[in-house]
């Protein structure tokens, strides 16, 4: 029956899949890597020797890629390796402002409903379960339409989009934690409801929403981008989503498509990093639901 | 019946409460006249009745004349009414299928949308089946094979494709397709189903691919937990052929999770579509609610907002019920 | 003595994980004739449901398997190899511990049952329908008409392993493994099943192989009982034989005294064995059950017993079994020392000291 039976239905390797579970594994550290290598460039941009994201005439108009401008320039000579650069400040700003705000407005909203259940709960719900009624993007335009385009409301636009699918996890930990014997134990010892769920279900309800914290800023980074490419993101200054919309022009794109290639892969790589580590974390504390959506 | 019922309710009450509170926000955050008789609208004009505010007439600024400009299309819009009462009128005039005119052309917002939303459904639609279609074979067959090349080489570009956000992969196919190999025509063309089905494959495409790695990796992992089920091992001591028991055994059971996405993401694909009908130059939706963004359109927006957040929830409330087409324990549950 | 319908000879099946190669079945051999059950009992980890899957080739394919089964002179492997589609599920097939999960529960119980023959037997959808209405009566299910229509979870459970055994049954299989079929319900409705699947047997003519933890199940049941530990056989013997003396491997007798007994005062105490089964990675030398067992001797530690017969068809793999004088010393020498040359506290085999402290059964 050795080889011979290799078409049957077979499960032989999952074993090993549960067996990742329990590592964190080399490539969570490759993103984290990555992760700390972005932000650092982001805050030190100032002060790293790269030409002015603005000034033109760096290189030519639309240099290819070289030694002077790593990722060429673009159709006003301005170097694209400074502005990815420089880009990722909006981009970052809006992916961490805007889950901070999503965590702010629905952790409590989640930990509330899910905690004292009964009237209070159907209220929050009620409310969680209105705003999944609108598409993500169609909320976002909704907001920026009556609060206009700077960088604090494309922050909050992105980060109200998430409230609802954060307020949902979050009220399903606080039921299965509430459940826990330390609640009730605490309860006994004559703890308030405030103390418990600052004590013992916030902490409990943190890690396992950290590890989505990634996953949402993934999700709010290309949130902004999709704002960008609707004209509808930050009017000041430029985000990678900004930055892929320049240099997506059908002329741009023919001559000289390193200026949106090179901005694109940045981002990518920056999210595809944030998603695996938040995954890993994810297995790793064994979260079951996966919240986020839309978007 | 009963729970069918109860499911209607529920979804037409979400349905008012999610619109009320579009109707309110524009009614209360945005001035509902700006686009109508200019600036003005914003001005408090029983202070410059009163005298309170010097009359400025003459100078473009605001003055007594322009108050009852205001006045009039208060009256005329009903714009002096208590919230409720205007938001019932306004429900009334959706259900008989007015949803008012817009600012900037006059022209009634079913017309607009009418003629827009046609290419963005059948955007979305082609998007969807690209994606099932790469989805579910590929699922099914990673599955069968658990940890085996194909199953881990689709594991891997899934999960690439899940972190490229679909402007992003718009303008590499827009790249490649359009510019380099000029495989695909630059232009919207919807002329015959033919034309429109060829302006549509790539950004069909690249909306389908993320959303094929989202429902490629939940079809995999249920059917892999599935797999493990003591029915299959049953199913396999019946002397079942694989082929039989993947199809008429593991694969029904393994769609809970993929049909509950399949609603949710629906709302993630009606963003992308807005987004990638901006990179292909399609003249659907997309286009036309930025457009309304932008100039202040408030019945432009509010009409937008209404039809495509009730078709999102509409959407998932048939979702639901398809639970008890392929669940038959959900139906017994109320 | 007729030819066997089953013959399973020096069978090893061992499955290669990250801490090694762990065996599972350990030079496992019986014979079944035709018309007749063994059952094969011990604890979750003896190897016994290893043996049976082998049988009905579920092993996943990571696992070694090695020595001879034979299926009416047949070679197992050989047919697997051939990937023969009319042998698993025709003639021989099996059933499972829980009936909740081993039936599908979206489809419907018809569908299920008439499945196999529309596979197999090659029947229409109506005919297949209507034969799967006429096993259900066969597994007595009243109203069989309606009952084809519904869905797993309408039924209850003693039902629902009926059901179970009509779709073990549809194309008249030769032999059918049970595989502890009782465990998962209720002590009133398991003596229904037990005594459905004995008329079924005797009425068809088929071997049947019964796998189960519990020496109360196959007792006055099976024509023979094979009992496994750590993969191997320790005891086989007919079953009144083994019975007669309440078995003579000293884990026979520990298995023996965890059942309870009708015939027995009340309050007799139930005495647990102490210890777990042991997880066999690697080559093991000695005796596996050393570790559990009072009437070791360190002989046990080093060599494996043999497995010799002791009386007419009664084969024990033991040192000191129990009963002979070999066993006896074995024991009262244990008992002075205190303890076993495995390390044993002979105090553990004393009548539960733990729950005598909580004052509770």
């Amino acid at each position: 029956m050795k080889p011979d039976n290799r078409e049957n239905l077979d499960l032989s390797n999952l074993e090993n899949e549960k067996m990742d579970k329990r590592k964190i594994g080399f490539g969570f550290w490759v993103s984290i890597g990555w992760m700390v290598l972005v932000i650092m460039a982001a805050f030190l941009a100032p002060i790293l020797p790269i030409p002015d994201p603005d000034q033109t005439g760096v290189g030519g108009r639309l240099d290819a890629p070289n030694w002077d401008n790593w990722f060429g320039t673009d159709t006003n000579g301005r170097d694209m390796f400074s502005r990815t650069i420089w880009g990722s400040r909006i981009s970052l700003t809006v992916g961490f402002f805007a889950i901070v705000f999503g965590f702010i407005v629905g952790g409590p909203i989640g930990i509330v409903a899910g905690f004292f259940k009964g009237a209070t709960d159907k209220l929050l719900s009620i409310i969680i379960f209105i705003l999944f009624a609108f598409p993500g993007l169609v909320l976002a335009l909704l907001i920026i339409s009556l609060l206009g385009q700077t960088l604090a409301v494309v922050c909050l636009t992105v980060g109200v989009v998430g409230v609802a699918p954060i307020a949902r996890l979050a009220r399903a930990i606080t039921i299965a934690t509430a459940e826990r014997e330390f609640v009730a134990a605490s309860r006994i010892l004559g703890s308030t409801n405030r103390r418990i769920m600052i004590r013992e279900i916030l902490p409990n309800v943190t890690i396992p929403m950290g590890a989505l914290a990634f996953l949402g800023m993934a999700l709010a980074i290309v949130g902004e981008g999709g704002l960008a490419f609707l004209g509808l993101s930050v009017e000041e200054g430029f985000s990678w989503g900004k930055m892929i919309v320049l240099g997506s022009a059908s002329r741009t794109l023919q001559k000289a498509p390193w200026v949106s290639m090179f901005p694109i892969g940045i981002m990518f790589l920056t999210v595809m990093s944030l998603n695996y580590a938040g995954d890993r974390l994810r297995d790793f504390f064994d979260v079951r639901e996966i919240g986020i959506g839309g978007g | 019946m009963g729970f069918l019922l109860k499911r209607i309710a529920q979804m037409v009450s979400v349905i008012i409460a999610a619109t009320f509170l579009a109707f309110a926000a524009m009614n209360y955050l945005g001035d509902p006249l700006f686009n109508v008789v200019g600036f003005v609208a914003s001005v408090d004009c029983d202070a410059v009745s009163a005298g309170e505010i010097e009359d400025v007439s003459g100078q473009g600024g605001t003055d007594v004349g322009d108050c009852e400009v205001v006045e009039a299309a208060r009256e005329k819009y009903h714009l002096n009414d208590p919230l409720p009462v205007r938001y019932v009128r306004w429900v009334g005039d959706v259900v008989q299928g007015d949803l008012g005119v817009s600012f900037k052309n006059s022209m009634p917002v079913t017309t607009i949308i009418g003629n827009r939303l046609p290419k963005s459904i059948f955007l979305m639609v082609v998007a969807e089946i690209f994606a099932l279609v790469i989805a579910v074979p590929a699922a099914i067959r990673a599955a069968y094979k658990a940890n085996r090349a194909f199953d881990k080489s689709a594991t891997v570009s899934s999960f690439g494709f899940i972190s490229l956000p679909n402007f992003a992969l718009g303008v590499i196919l827009f790249y490649l397709f359009v510019v380099k190999w000029q495989i695909f025509p630059s232009r919207y063309e919807d002329d015959d189903f033919f034309t429109r089905l060829r302006s549509t494959v790539l950004p069909g495409m690249t909306l389908a691919l993320p959303l094929a790695a989202t429902y490629f990796r939940l079809l995999r992992t249920d059917l892999i937990t599935t797999l493990q089920e003591d029915f299959v091992l049953m199913a396999k001591a019946k002397g079942l052929s694989d082929r039989w028991i993947m199809f008429r055994h593991v694969l029904r059971p393994s769609l809970f999770s993929l049909v509950t996405v399949f609603g949710l993401s629906t709302g993630g694909l009606i963003g992308g579509a807005l987004v990638v009908e901006q990179i292909f130059v399609i003249p659907g939706l997309g286009r036309t609610f930025v457009e309304a963004v932008i100039r202040d359109d408030f019945p432009l927006v509010l009409g937008l907002v209404t039809i495509i957040s009730s078709s999102f929830i509409a959407i998932n409330f048939i979702v639901d019920i398809f639970y008890s087409v392929i669940d038959p324990r959900v139906s017994r549950e109320t | 003595m007729s030819a066997p319908l089953v013959s399973v000879e020096d069978l090893h099946v061992s499955f290669l994980t990250e801490q090694g190669s762990v065996r599972a079945v350990d030079g496992v051999s019986f014979d079944l004739e035709p018309g007749k059950s063994i059952g094969i009992v011990g604890e979750s980890g003896s190897g016994k449901s290893v043996t049976a899957k082998t049988l009905m080739n579920l092993l996943p394919s990571y696992a070694q398997v090695e020595g001879s089964m034979k299926f009416d002179g047949r070679d197992l492997r050989e047919i697997a190899g051939k990937k023969e589609k009319h042998f698993w599920g025709v003639e021989m097939t099996m059933i499972f511990q829980d009936p909740m999960t081993s039936l599908n529960p979206v489809k419907r119980v018809g569908e299920q049952i008439a499945e196999s023959l529309r596979v197999h037997m090659n029947r229409s959808r109506n005919e297949a329908m209507a034969e799967a209405g006429d096993l259900l009566e066969q597994v007595g299910i009243p109203e069989p008409a309606k009952r084809l229509r519904q869905y797993p979870h309408e039924l209850s459970g003693g039902l629902r392993q009926r059901v179970v055994i009509a779709i073990a049954l549809a194309c008249g299989p030769r032999l059918l493994i049970a595989d502890e079929p009782t465990t998962a319900l209720d002590v009133t409705v398991q003596k229904h099943i037990l005594d459905l699947l004995d008329d079924l047997r005797k009425e068809r003519g088929m071997s049947m192989i019964l796998i189960t933890h519990d020496l109360g199940v196959v007792k006055g049941r099976t024509d023979e009982i094979m009992v496994m530990y750590g993969g191997r056989t320790m005891e086989e013997a007919p079953t009144p034989t083994l019975f007669e003396c309440d078995g003579l491997h000293p884990y026979t007798e520990a298995l023996n005294a965890t059942i309870p007994r009708i015939d027995t005062p009340s309050h007799t105490r139930l005495v647990p064995i102490p210890g777990k089964p042991p997880e066999v990675i690697g080559k093991i030398i000695g005796c596996p059950f050393v570790q559990r067992c009072r009437y070791s001797t360190s002989e046990c530690l080093t060599e494996m017993p043999p497995l010799v017969e002791q009386g007419e068809g009664h084969f024990c793999a033991c040192h000191n079994p129990v009963g002979t004088p070999e066993g006896i010393n074995a024991r009262e020498a244990n008992q002075n020392a205190g303890y076993t040359p495995a390390g044993l506290d002979m105090k553990e085999f004393e009548i539960p000291a733990v729950r005598r402290d909580t004052g509770e059964l």
